[in-house]
């Protein structure tokens, strides 16, 4: 110890500090004992222990003392560098050390919280501690650097979510650019007929907030476009746009339709997307009367001219504004901006899959959105609950839970089933006066005005019926069921199992990821969990934020989600950005890694390790080079680096080893 | 034991059974029942019934008709209120248990020798006819009907409740009886004007 002692003179004076964090680490690591074993290490010049090392008192106590006892470094033993390395590094700061003179060494989640054996775990904040200390001796002072955050923001998607995001940020004077998939915005909330709980009418709250889309000065709608690549850093993407030919000139065309009755297709006779199949469409179409933006598009599948070159081309021929462009290609647009929000929606889980209940075996079969379609006035039936054959069905049983809270399938439940399953239900019975059944598992109708809804149903008479059904089939076994579809379930109610006939079976389908949810995760660098939707930073704390500065998510994108609720995060999506934007700057921190140009033997072995592509090669001097801006201190090539001419801050190869033989000494 | 088959179809329900309890005084909630089950719950006869409480307000709404009347259920209700004062919906469970058993006796589906409903009709043709009850007869009555071979077990009791004066063996009446009669015999001709309507 006297050696120890005597070495001290010319080592760097240590704080450390451990905190009890109420019973959380005391209550398994002796602190005190800790403590006191870290005095007793070279170059510490006080070792402390306090309740709750990340109060103000905690903060204060360490910023006295780095200016009582001259302290030189830092070490503070508590939870994550996740939660408190920022506040430590400020109280360091405050007393006038550099934050980076700071090492936080983590005995919460590291030890206390995973062991169980006092002694051991006490032990092993020892050694942790010792391993720190032993490093932050050879930390060297660092700077955050600063750098600039382009204003403009890019939006994803033009669902609801997208629409009230752009919406926002273009009201706050914001240049946004809107790319959506689709020929027009409006996403699936243009499918709806009505919203729940309150009736009113999707297309009425909508169509007013795609045309000031389409309006706003500050607005740039790109639609039948797809983002294809994505580069640059928080602050400074360089984003390239596919735009996909319309072979109609959006500039042009007026949305007049006239070459929609001039096509020599006679009779519409293609299934219509926008209608889910269930109406016909023509090779020139435009989606629906309000689309956003009003232009017709051509479809490459049946336009007879752009499979053979050999049509009439009445439709062209009939435009006054000579709109249509039969050579128009593909083509990319580059743009810049500083915050990126995805929010690109959900998929409908298909209806096939669960056989069992025959959707696209039994005509009488249909999808929650093909209903939505059929009793929209707008839609192929002009708001009639007809079956395909044309007839009335008397009877009309809606499953709950198709493809949500099943293991088989989809383990999640999609949230927003009951409540547009009971809206559904009202309106079938109000369009046909048909007798209607529900089937669920639990009902769920967590929200403002829901559960009042759900009374509101019971009291208009549709059963409800507590059980999952088993399958659906034709197979009659009574008079009564001949030529309907029967419904197999046990009522867990009423304790027995039921055999409902119906004409007209409704599959509550849930919400998925798009189907290309992993591909655009990749290209936008950010996570998805387990069941394929983006992954939020926190799911409480930060839930538009994701892993990658810079870019937000919104809506159905990030889990299944109703429109309020969409709407509310589209608009916190929105503030995360312009709080972004607004700051002028983002700082980085200073983990990045740096070439020694000197030692650099020019073998580009670095180059296409970097996941950032933050490495490029000098041509002249033959020597890599870093983009410290670009660089997110992953380390991969000072790791790789065959000459070790590559350095990364923070993680010097003299901290590292001490480290090691800190954590090793006895 | 012979296998009964217990599945259920739609042929098996009266779609009409729910709209008739909710059109009658106090079925008016029928429907807004959430199946939450405090009402077998809080019932201090439901571990006797055939059907809980909740299960028969859902057997009603779903119009599972001979089920519900020919229940032991709604003759094992106490007429406590305990349902109907814990009901979140407020449904006047109590009140369509009393129309469930009128409606049972008027179709003649109750349980025949189930003491309860017996002694309900006996009970109400006492009054009909004496204006007032006799306890001897009336006992006598319902154990002759329903079980006599528990009669004869009782009788020690019943000599001792005679003995202390707690039953009468004298017939016992009110005066004025035809007045009596007008009066139910113009609550009759009420109601059948109200259901004619």
């Amino acid at each position: 110890m006297s050696d120890n002692k005597n070495k001290q003179a010319d080592l760097p004076r240590v704080g450390f500090y451990i905190c009890h964090c109420g019973s959380n680490i005391a209550g398994t690591i002796d602190v005190v004992e800790v403590s006191k074993y870290v005095s007793g290490l070279p170059g510490v010049a006080v070792s402390r222990e306090y309740k709750y090392m990340c109060s103000d008192p905690g903060q204060e106590m360490i910023a006295q003392d780095i200016k009582d006892h001259k302290l030189e470094r830092l070490v503070v033993a508590a939870c994550s560098p996740n939660l408190h390395e920022e506040t430590f590094r400020k109280a360091a700061a405050k007393g006038g050390l550099n934050p980076f003179f700071f090492q936080m060494v983590n005995i919460r989640e590291h030890a206390s919280w995973v062991h169980t054996d006092k002694g051991a775990a006490t032990q092993k904040a020892m050694d942790l501690a010792r391993a720190a200390v032993a490093r932050v001796r050879h930390h060297q002072s660092l700077e955050k650097k600063r750098v600039p955050v382009d204003p403009n923001v890019l939006v994803v998607g033009g669902g609801i979510a997208g629409i009230h995001a752009a919406l926002t940020l273009a009201n706050a004077g914001k240049k946004v650019t809107l790319v959506e998939r689709e020929a027009t915005i409006g996403g699936h909330m243009a499918l709806f007929d009505k919203t729940f709980p309150t009736l009113d009418c999707a297309a009425c709250i909508l169509t007013p907030k795609m045309s000031a889309v389409k309006s706003h000065p500050n607005i740039k709608l790109w639609t039948y476009s797809e983002v294809e690549k994505v580069e640059g850093y928080v602050g400074n993407y360089k984003v390239k746009v596919k735009r996909k030919p319309r072979y109609v000139n959006e500039d042009l065309c007026v949305g007049c339709m006239e070459c929609i009755d001039a096509c020599v297709f006679k009779e519409a006779k293609f299934p219509d997307k926008f209608n889910q199949g269930l109406g016909k469409r023509k090779p020139v179409y435009i989606d629906f009367p309000q689309a956003t933006p009003k232009v017709v598009l051509l479809d490459p599948q049946t336009c007879i001219q752009l499979k053979t070159g050999k049509c009439k081309k009445s439709c062209a021929e009939v435009c006054d504004r000579k709109a249509f462009d039969f050579e128009q290609k593909e083509k990319f647009e580059e743009i810049q901006v500083g915050a990126i929000v995805l929010a690109t929606g959900f998929k409908a889980y298909d209806a096939k899959r669960d056989h069992q209940y025959g959707y696209g075996r039994y005509p009488g079969v249909y999808t929650a959105l093909e209903i939505e379609r059929l009793v929209n006035a707008s839609g192929p039936t002009s708001g009639e609950v007809v079956l395909r054959d044309g007839k009335k069905p008397k009877a009309v049983g809606i499953v709950h839970c198709v493809g949500s809270r099943d293991a088989k399938s989809n383990k999640w439940c999609s949230r927003v089933c009951c409540m547009y399953s009971l809206k559904l239900a009202h309106l079938i019975k109000e369009h046909s006066d048909a007798e209607v059944y529900n089937f669920y598992i639990d009902m769920r109708t967590p929200g403002k005005g829901y559960e009042e809804f759900y009374d509101k149903l019971l009291s208009e008479g549709v059963h409800f019926i507590r059980g999952r059904v088993s399958d659906v089939t034709d197979w009659a076994v009574t008079p009564e069921e001949e030529g309907r579809l029967v419904m197999r379930v046990e009522d867990t109610l009423a304790g027995f199992v039921r055999r409902i006939p119906v004409d007209m079976v409704v599959l509550s389908t849930g919400l998925e990821p798009q189907h290309d949810a992993q591909e655009v995760r990749r290209r936008f660098n950010i996570g998805c969990g387990s069941e394929g939707f983006f992954q939020e930073r926190h799911p409480k704390l930060a839930p538009v934020n994701t892993f990658t500065d810079g870019i937000y998510i919104a809506g159905a994108c990030q889990a299944p989600r109703d429109i309020p609720d969409t709407v509310a995060q589209a608009g916190a999506a929105a503030a995360e950005a312009l709080a972004l934007i607004d700051a002028g700057f983002v700082e980085l921190e200073p983990n990045t890694s740096h070439v020694i140009e000197d030692e650099c033997s020019g073998c580009k072995s670095c180059i296409p390790l970097c996941p950032y592509s933050a490495i490029s090669f000098e041509e002249n001097k033959k020597k890599a080079i870093i983009n410290e801006v670009l660089c997110k201190g992953c380390g991969v090539c000072a790791a790789a680096c065959p000459s070790g001419s590559i350095r990364q801050n923070l993680f010097e190869d003299d901290e590292i080893f001490s480290e090691i033989e800190g954590v090793l000494a006895k | 034991m012979p296998l009964e088959q217990k599945v259920k179809y739609e042929s098996d329900c009266d779609k009409e059974f729910a709209t008739w309890v909710t059109s009658q005084t106090g079925g008016e909630n029928l429907r807004h029942c959430i199946q939450c089950g405090i009402c077998s719950a809080t019932c201090p006869l439901s571990l006797y019934m055939d059907y809980t409480p909740r299960r028969l307000i859902n057997l009603a709404r779903e119009g599972f008709k001979k089920e519900v009347l020919s229940s032991f259920t709604i003759w094992l209700c106490a007429s406590c209120y305990a349902c109907r004062s814990e009901c979140p919906k407020e449904i006047k469970v109590t009140d369509i248990m009393y129309m469930l058993k009128r409606k049972a006796i008027e179709e003649g589906v109750f349980p025949r020798r189930f003491p309860i409903p017996v002694l309900a009709r006996e009970f109400s043709r006492m009054i009909f006819m004496f204006g007032r009850i006799n306890e001897t007869l009336l006992v006598t009555d319902l154990f002759l009907r329903t079980n006599w071979f528990k009669f004869l077990t009782m009788t020690g009791l019943g000599f001792n409740l005679m003995r202390t004066g707690r039953l009468s063996l004298m017939p016992d009446s009110i005066k004025r009886r035809g007045e009596l009669r007008k009066v139910l015999d113009a609550i009759d001709a009420e109601e059948k004007k109200e259901e004619v309507k």
